[in-house]
């Protein structure tokens, strides 16, 4: 701001809080007072936690004094705040270690996106047109109260359903307690990088049903079938962390690293030994690896224990995965399976990751559960060098909601005329964007008579909101999170607010606080505001030091961790289910005319999508391509030549399911017979940054599922592809030559 | 004795993740150029992470090598610069004074490394994105010549606080915004001219090399190979 | 090379052949004048426009930084070397046909050289500073970094034109005083002061050849001096193809040839629009196509010579440049400056039956093509492939850099034709100097003085 301006603005600010102070003084004025911790140009840091995505991640955030241009009570002014101004990792995190992934680093720019909502809106258009006026809280609350109101005079509580993300937070928490206590379903989370079939296939093997903690400083060697866990899939911040360790953190000791999958990930670069099975065929292959480690006795079957014993013919050795049987399934030589596993078995301890891709087929859950028996019969469970599990921190007392239904059932309840939703809340998910459109989604949603979102932004879902009440920042507000994996001992992350809210938004939590007690009928929560929730468990957790006190530790450092009273850790999940794993895929679309397998991946940058809006993360060279504010479609370079495409030509990807159009990378680093296409653009609506970019691959899936979870299988389509145009200059890279020595791609011009 | 700041990365723990790139980008004020410039060729990453293919498929490799500037001993980049905005500090920096250059583009012409990104417009920020900005980093404008400066901001803000405090600089102390996110540590930051400091260690590790160590501009980024043990 | 000088009209003829064009005016001037001049007004637009806009409206990116405005700084400096150079030469081996000739090439240098200067500015991003270039005492005792090559250039272009300006004024004295005897009013005034009292006594005719001579040889050295200089802008960075000793000879070497080009092209012209068939005649294009021929010569020894040692060579990034211009991106282009600048003069200049003045011009504008080329592949293939393959690019010239481009040729052609209103192109006195009206005020040639022998 130019000076002339900025007087003219503290000019009206002056007056007008003056002029405003005559109603509503405290309002008026306080919104003016400079926060006084703050000195000029000195720099305090505060922690604080990274909110997304579910690792968890611990913040230290620099805080230094800034002009902001506010609006308060409709009046515009500047004023003088303590303005967050870097996220760094939280140098005593457990989980965070100090480090940040890409998307930490960038989660700053939610805050003071240009395009956040600023304040709460009523729909003023047509649904999904993206038209709002402005209405004040009062009416906004007001709106969700009568709607909900209805609901329960009619009697039709379970009317209401309320979409999250996954996660584990005193917020998921809050709301499924807030759903139970007002007689609704559960809330309907859906995540397409969501982990449910490796939770299902841990609670099988291991008694857990969650996500796995990897020992890797201690690993002499991992194993990962297609997790991407230096990447995007579970905690990679502390996982990357942990690999450095393994690589380098030990004299004399370097931990190697196999990585099977078929498309080369960021995670698989780094292998020493890049293995391309063929898609859907890991289950097999970590079998045969396990056949391979029991023929040659080198572990006794009996080792793997409860793990063992799902997977059939387990204890007889595996007679049907030897390696030459394997080899033919899975397309990795039988020598290799055999080095492979002598390896795993002789540079104890090894531990096998699972995760991404190999579990999205239809026979995912078979997948996990070898993964897991191998795993068990490395004698890697809850073993140093292995994996554990991170206790889990009973969040709230109370009776948890009746189970939701998935989204696709919600979505084809409603289109069938068999769940009659009056009321649908939103927070933190878009599921118009990233379910298959065979499940119509976004068709279902339009029949429910109200919607109403907590969103920052309007994207797909939030686009079709009647009302939106606009949430904090997470640094505006108090954020915490339980993270379900990441670290061996328990872990609890939260933060008082690091700033003033910037706009006038309301944490969400306290809203729904506010709301359940306003309700014609109050439903009792046990808590006035959310940081008495969350300060309701710290106390019950031990201070690190005696006569300490972990809620007031937890608040200066981010974060608690340690042992758990007893009382307070979740006890695991004892399943008595002994599922039919069919060790066979299914894959969607005639092989014969859908040649190639489609191999959506979670964004380096954008995850799912939900980060597309951040122009840091849209600027950031993928590691891969080095692709920006791209879509982009990866195929190998034999196949390219063969098919007469070259870098950048638009190809035309067809499944059962539609059809788009994206330029093509052509790249030595995925099997022939695949496409790859990472989720993340494509958005028809999400911010001045990501609307109109690129392609959404989500649109190509097949509803397949899993068999016995019911996730989505979004590695299990078919599609076909042709070469339709030369480069149209949609695919923006950074990087100029692919080939570090000079002659290799000059045959390639 | 005067510091002689220096920076080693280790390969063989950076997995190509990135966040060093968005940290620099954070730490240092660089603007996004936005979709239609970035396809000209003008996005600013004073921090990348070169990443190469070797071989064909199935038996293909992928390496990631994150480049910077190396704040050379003997730095192409400062001889040609007309107006001393590039030029050699005493604690061995190649120091990027904006207000001085004139936007010549030499200097990026001499540098063999290509970590030298010009503004060709001057860098703006949607509101209100321009609050997070580093104070404590100038903005530039457009025709002037930037780079990766070590942080310099960071390495002022800890000498200035150890004298303040007049002790002993301790190794770790000072850790540049890249240094700082990269959660496998695969780079370290420190005084070469400590013998006893990690990054001393690591540049006489006979792992090491230099980038284009050939063509002599003495470099004080070190590079530890993939794949070596030890 | 020849001495002979082919024979001229009569004095008074030529006096009033070559002062026609300054006393009599035709609509074709204005229309010409127009034409060009707006084309230099659309050109230093586009310039303004580019410090509005900020110089991304160019194509310059990374990590090609140079590009259009570097090139046209090389290839105006390597026009310049026409004129002070050849005439200087000319003078001192005193061959007596240059005198038509000497100061067409002359005033080429010297436009050439003040639009060549622009161009360090126009491609500056801040070009507003560009007095940070020049050695001043500031307060803060900041000098410029007498290291820079971009320094050098400063010195070695401003030495070279105020000497060319030097050369190209102290020969015109006498003829502005020829004009200002015939002029009356207003041009009487300003020729009087610029003929600064010219006389033609024999004390003035002495210094005067004194000073030409003095002249003449000091101004050798410079011009070599500029263009090593230039050459330096490259050859002092560690890019590939670019470090190399030879650089310095060869962009000598190609800046006669490219100035020899340019002279060529504009006798042609003047012969054709001034009527001065009766002064320039065949023979100036011969002799000056057969100095072409050895410049072609010369010009293909040494990018022989650059390419063979690279080769041999077989540095791996120098080869990556190597091939991006033998045979990859740039090969068309590459081609295309061999054919323009060796196969087309070898074979016009060669065969004595096409050295006509169409077969001079022709080869003068495939020269002039092809080493503007020349530059261009010097910069951009190596700017755009150094060493780290990832961080290669590319480069495509946007239109305000093309507008810049077009609107130089245009303001050449501009000076150069306000420069033949407003002064005799060709040089009277010199021509006329064989028939000096009083040979008795004529010292005799003497070992000091060899010029006198010239309007003996
Ligand atoms: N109202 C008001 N007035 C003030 C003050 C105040 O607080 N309020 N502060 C006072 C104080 S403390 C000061 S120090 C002065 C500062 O006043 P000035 O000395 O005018 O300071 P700058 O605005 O920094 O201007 C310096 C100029 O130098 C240019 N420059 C940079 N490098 C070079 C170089 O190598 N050579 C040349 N020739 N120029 C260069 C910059 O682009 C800039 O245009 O202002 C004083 N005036
Ligand atoms: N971004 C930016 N930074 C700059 C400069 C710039 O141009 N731009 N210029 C640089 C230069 S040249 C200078 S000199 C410095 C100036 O930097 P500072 O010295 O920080 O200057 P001010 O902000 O003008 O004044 C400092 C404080 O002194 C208070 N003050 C005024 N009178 C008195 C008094 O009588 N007693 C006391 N105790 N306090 C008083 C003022 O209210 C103010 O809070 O800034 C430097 N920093
Ligand atoms: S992994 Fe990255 S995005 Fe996820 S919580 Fe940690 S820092 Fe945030
Ligand atoms: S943050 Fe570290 S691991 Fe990630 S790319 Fe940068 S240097 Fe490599
Ligand atoms: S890396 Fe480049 S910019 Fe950095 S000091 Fe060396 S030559 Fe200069
Ligand atoms: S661009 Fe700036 S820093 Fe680089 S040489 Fe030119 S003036 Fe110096
Ligand atoms: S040292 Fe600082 S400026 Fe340099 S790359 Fe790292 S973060 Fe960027």
């Amino acid at each position: 701001m130019d000076r002339r301006s900025f007087i003219k603005l503290t000019a009206i600010t002056g007056t007008s809080a003056t002029l405003a102070s005559c109603g509503n003084p405290e309002n008026a004025l306080i919104r003016f007072v400079p926060d006084d911790e703050i000195v000029p140009g000195i720099a305090v840091w505060k922690p604080s936690v990274c909110p997304l995505c579910s690792a968890g991640c611990g913040l230290t955030v620099r805080v230094m004094d800034a002009d902001a241009e506010v609006v308060r009570n409709g009046q515009a002014g500047v004023v003088r705040i303590a303005a967050a101004k870097k996220l760094e990792g939280g140098p005593l995190h457990p989980i965070s270690q100090g480090g940040l992934c890409a998307r930490g680093q960038a989660a700053i720019q939610v805050t003071y996106h240009p395009d956040r909502i600023t304040q709460p809106l009523k729909r003023s258009g047509t649904r999904g047109d993206g038209q709002y006026e402005a209405i004040t809280w009062d009416a906004a609350i007001a709106e969700l109260l009568s709607r909900l109101d209805a609901l329960a005079a009619a009697g039709n509580q379970k009317a209401l359903a309320f979409a999250t993300r996954a996660g584990s937070s005193h917020r998921h928490a809050l709301v499924d307690q807030f759903l139970a206590r007002f007689g609704a379903p559960g809330p309907v989370s859906f995540e397409l990088f969501g982990d449910q079939v490796l939770r299902r296939a841990n609670a099988l093997s291991f008694g857990r049903e969650q996500l796995p903690t990897f020992d890797l400083p201690n690993a002499r060697m991992a194993i990962s079938f297609g997790a991407d866990f230096l990447g995007t899939w579970n905690s990679p911040v502390a996982q990357a962390a942990g690999y450095g360790q393994m690589r380098k953190g030990r004299p004399g000791i370097r931990g190697a690293f196999v990585q099977v999958e078929a498309r080369m990930s960021q995670t698989g670069a780094n292998a020493d030994e890049w293995v391309p099975a063929t898609p859907g065929t890991e289950g097999v292959l970590a079998l045969g690896l396990a056949h391979a480690i029991l023929a040659a006795n080198l572990r006794p079957a009996a080792a793997a224990g409860r793990a063992g014993t799902q997977i059939d013919g387990w204890a007889a050795g595996l007679a049907d995965y030897a390696p030459a049987a394997v080899e033919k399934v899975t397309g990795v030589a039988a020598s290799r399976i055999e080095r492979i596993a002598r390896d795993l078995a002789e540079r104890s301890p090894a531990v096998a990751m699972v995760g991404g891709a190999p579990l999205a087929h239809t026979n995912g859950l078979f997948t996990a559960l070898a993964v897991n028996a191998l795993n068990a019969l490395l004698g890697s469970v809850e073993q140093p060098g292995g994996l554990f599990f991170t206790p889990r921190i009973t969040l709230a007392d109370g009776a948890a909601a009746p189970a939701a239904p998935s989204i696709e059932q919600l979505a084809s309840g409603i289109l069938g005329g068999s769940n009659a939703v009056q009321v649908l809340l939103v927070d933190g998910s878009n599921p118009v964007f990233t379910t298959p459109t065979a499940w119509k989604v976004s068709e279902a949603l339009a029949k429910i008579p109200f919607i109403a979102s907590f969103g920052s932004f309007l994207d797909e879902t939030s686009g079709m909101a009647d009302l939106i009440l606009p949430d904090h920042s997470f640094l505006e507000s108090w954020i915490e999170a339980v993270p379900e994996s990441g670290s061996i001992a328990a872990v609890a992350s939260v933060a008082p607010p690091v700033m003033r809210p910037l706009h006038q938004t309301r944490a969400m939590p306290d809203v729904l606080l506010d709301v359940s007690r306003r309700l014609a009928t109050p439903v009792a929560l046990p808590w006035e505001t959310f940081d008495q929730m969350v300060g309701a468990t710290f106390m019950k957790l031990a201070p690190a030091a005696a006569g300490g006190d972990a809620w007031g530790d937890a608040q200066a450092q981010g974060a608690w961790s340690g042992a758990l009273p007893a009382g307070l850790a979740s006890p695991p999940s004892v399943t008595e289910e002994t599922p039919q794993p069919v060790p066979e895929p299914r894959f969607d679309g005639d092989a014969a005319q859908y040649p190639f397998h489609f191999l959506p991946y979670p964004s380096s940058a954008f995850l799912d999508g939900s980060l597309a809006h951040l122009p840091w993360l849209q600027e950031m060279p993928d590691p891969i391509t080095s692709a920006m504010w791209s879509s982009w479609v990866e195929i190998n370079n034999t196949t390219a030549e063969r098919l007469g495409i070259a870098q950048g030509d638009i190809i035309e990807i067809t499944s059962t399911q539609g059809t788009l159009r994206a330029p093509a990378y052509v790249s030595p680093g995925l099997a022939p017979d695949i496409v790859a296409m990472p989720v993340g653009q494509g958005h028809r609506m999400f911010t001045r940054y990501a609307t109109g970019r690129g392609q959404n691959p989500v649109s190509l899936i097949a509803p397949l599922t899993e068999a016995s979870t019911g996730a989505v299988a979004w590695a299990a389509t078919r599609v076909k592809i042709a070469r339709v145009g030369g480069p149209d200059g949609s695919l923006i890279m950074f990087a100029g030559g692919d080939r570090e020595h000079p002659y290799e791609d000059l045959g390639r011009g | 004795m005067p510091h002689r700041w220096g920076m080693a990365a280790d390969l063989d723990r950076c997995n190509g993740c990135g966040a060093c790139v968005v940290a620099c980008a954070a730490e240092n004020n660089i603007s996004t150029v936005g979709a239609e410039q970035a396809a000209l060729g003008r996005a600013k990453h004073w921090i990348r992470v070169e990443r190469y293919w070797e071989g064909e498929f199935p038996d293909v490799r992928l390496k990631f090598r994150p480049v910077m500037c190396q704040q050379c001993d003997n730095a192409p980049c400062e001889p040609v610069c007309p107006t001393y905005a590039s030029h050699h500090t005493d604690d061995g920096l190649n120091a990027q004074v904006y207000n001085r250059c004139i936007g010549t583009r030499y200097c990026a012409n001499a540098c063999p490394y290509n970590v030298r990104f010009f503004d060709f417009f001057n860098p703006s920020w949607e509101k209100p994105l321009q609050l997070q900005l580093n104070p404590d980093v100038s903005l530039r404008e457009v025709g002037v010549m930037e780079k990766c400066t070590f942080c310099v901001q960071r390495i002022k803000a800890v000498t200035v606080q150890v004298a303040a405090e007049d002790r002993e600089l301790k190794d770790g102390e000072i850790t540049p915004a890249c240094v700082q996110s990269c959660a496998a540590k695969a780079l370290v930051f420190g005084d070469l001219n400590d013998p006893e400091s990690e990054v001393s260690r690591l540049s006489h590790s006979p792992r090491g090399s230099k980038l284009l160590e050939d063509l002599g501009t003495l470099p004080k980024v070190t590079y530890l190979p993939r794949d070596t043990e030890a | 090379m020849s001495t002979s000088s082919p024979a001229l009209p009569a004095s008074e003829q030529v006096r009033s052949d070559l002062l026609r064009p300054l006393l009599q005016t035709s609509w074709k001037f204005y229309v010409l004048v127009a034409f060009l001049g707006a084309i230099v007004v659309a050109a230093l637009a586009a310039w303004v426009t580019q410090m509005t806009l900020g110089f991304g409206i160019s194509g310059i990116r990374w990590p090609v930084y140079w590009g259009f405005y570097v090139t046209n700084f090389v290839f105006w400096i390597g026009i310049s070397h026409a004129g002070t150079l050849i005439s200087a030469i000319l003078r001192l081996v005193n061959a007596g046909w240059r005198r038509p000739v000497t100061r067409c090439a002359e005033v080429i240098t010297a436009f050439a050289l003040i639009i060549g200067a622009m161009f360090p500015l126009i491609h500056l991003g801040r070009p507003w500073l560009a007095f940070w270039l020049f050695p001043y005492p500031s307060e803060r005792m900041i000098w410029p970094n007498f290291r820079s090559p971009l320094v050098w250039d400063f010195f070695a272009i401003n030495t070279y034109l105020t000497g060319s300006l030097l050369f190209l004024f102290l020969p015109m004295l006498p003829d502005f005083a020829i004009v200002r005897d015939r002029a009356t009013g207003m041009r009487r005034r300003i020729y009087g002061v610029l003929a600064l009292g010219w006389r033609g006594t024999p004390t003035q005719w002495h210094r005067l050849e004194t000073a030409m001579q003095i002249m003449a040889v000091a101004i050798i050295p410079v011009a070599v001096s500029v263009h090593t200089i230039v050459s330096f802008d490259f050859s002092m960075a560690p890019v590939p193809m670019w470090q190399t000793t030879i650089f310095g000879p060869y962009f000598v070497a190609g800046a006669i040839f490219s100035g020899i080009a340019g002279l060529i092209i504009a006798m042609a012209i003047l012969r054709r629009v001034l009527h001065l068939e009766r002064y320039l005649h065949p023979v100036h294009f011969q002799n000056l196509g057969k100095l072409m021929l050895v410049m072609a010569l010369l010009w293909g020894y040494f990018v022989f010579n650059e390419r063979l040692v690279t080769y041999y060579g077989n540095g791996a990034s120098e080869m990556q440049v190597f091939w991006r211009t033998q045979r990859l991106t740039f090969a068309p282009l590459y081609w295309t400056m061999v054919v323009c600048n060796f196969v087309l003069p070898l074979v016009i200049m060669g065969i004595s039956r096409f050295r006509t003045i169409t077969g001079c011009v022709i080869a003068s504008i495939g020269v002039v093509i092809g080493m503007w080329l020349e530059r261009f592949l010097i910069i951009v293939p190596s700017l755009g492939h150094k060493y780290l393959p990832y961080s290669f690019g590319t480069y495509s010239p946007q239109p305000v850099e093309i507008v810049i481009t077009v609107g130089t040729f245009a303001a050449m052609t501009l000076l150069y034709v306000l420069f033949a209103k407003f002064v005799p192109i060709i040089s009277i006195w010199e021509l006329t100097a064989v028939q000096h009206p009083s040979p008795a005020l004529i010292p005799p040639a003497t070992a000091e003085h060899p010029l006198g022998e010239t309007h003996a």
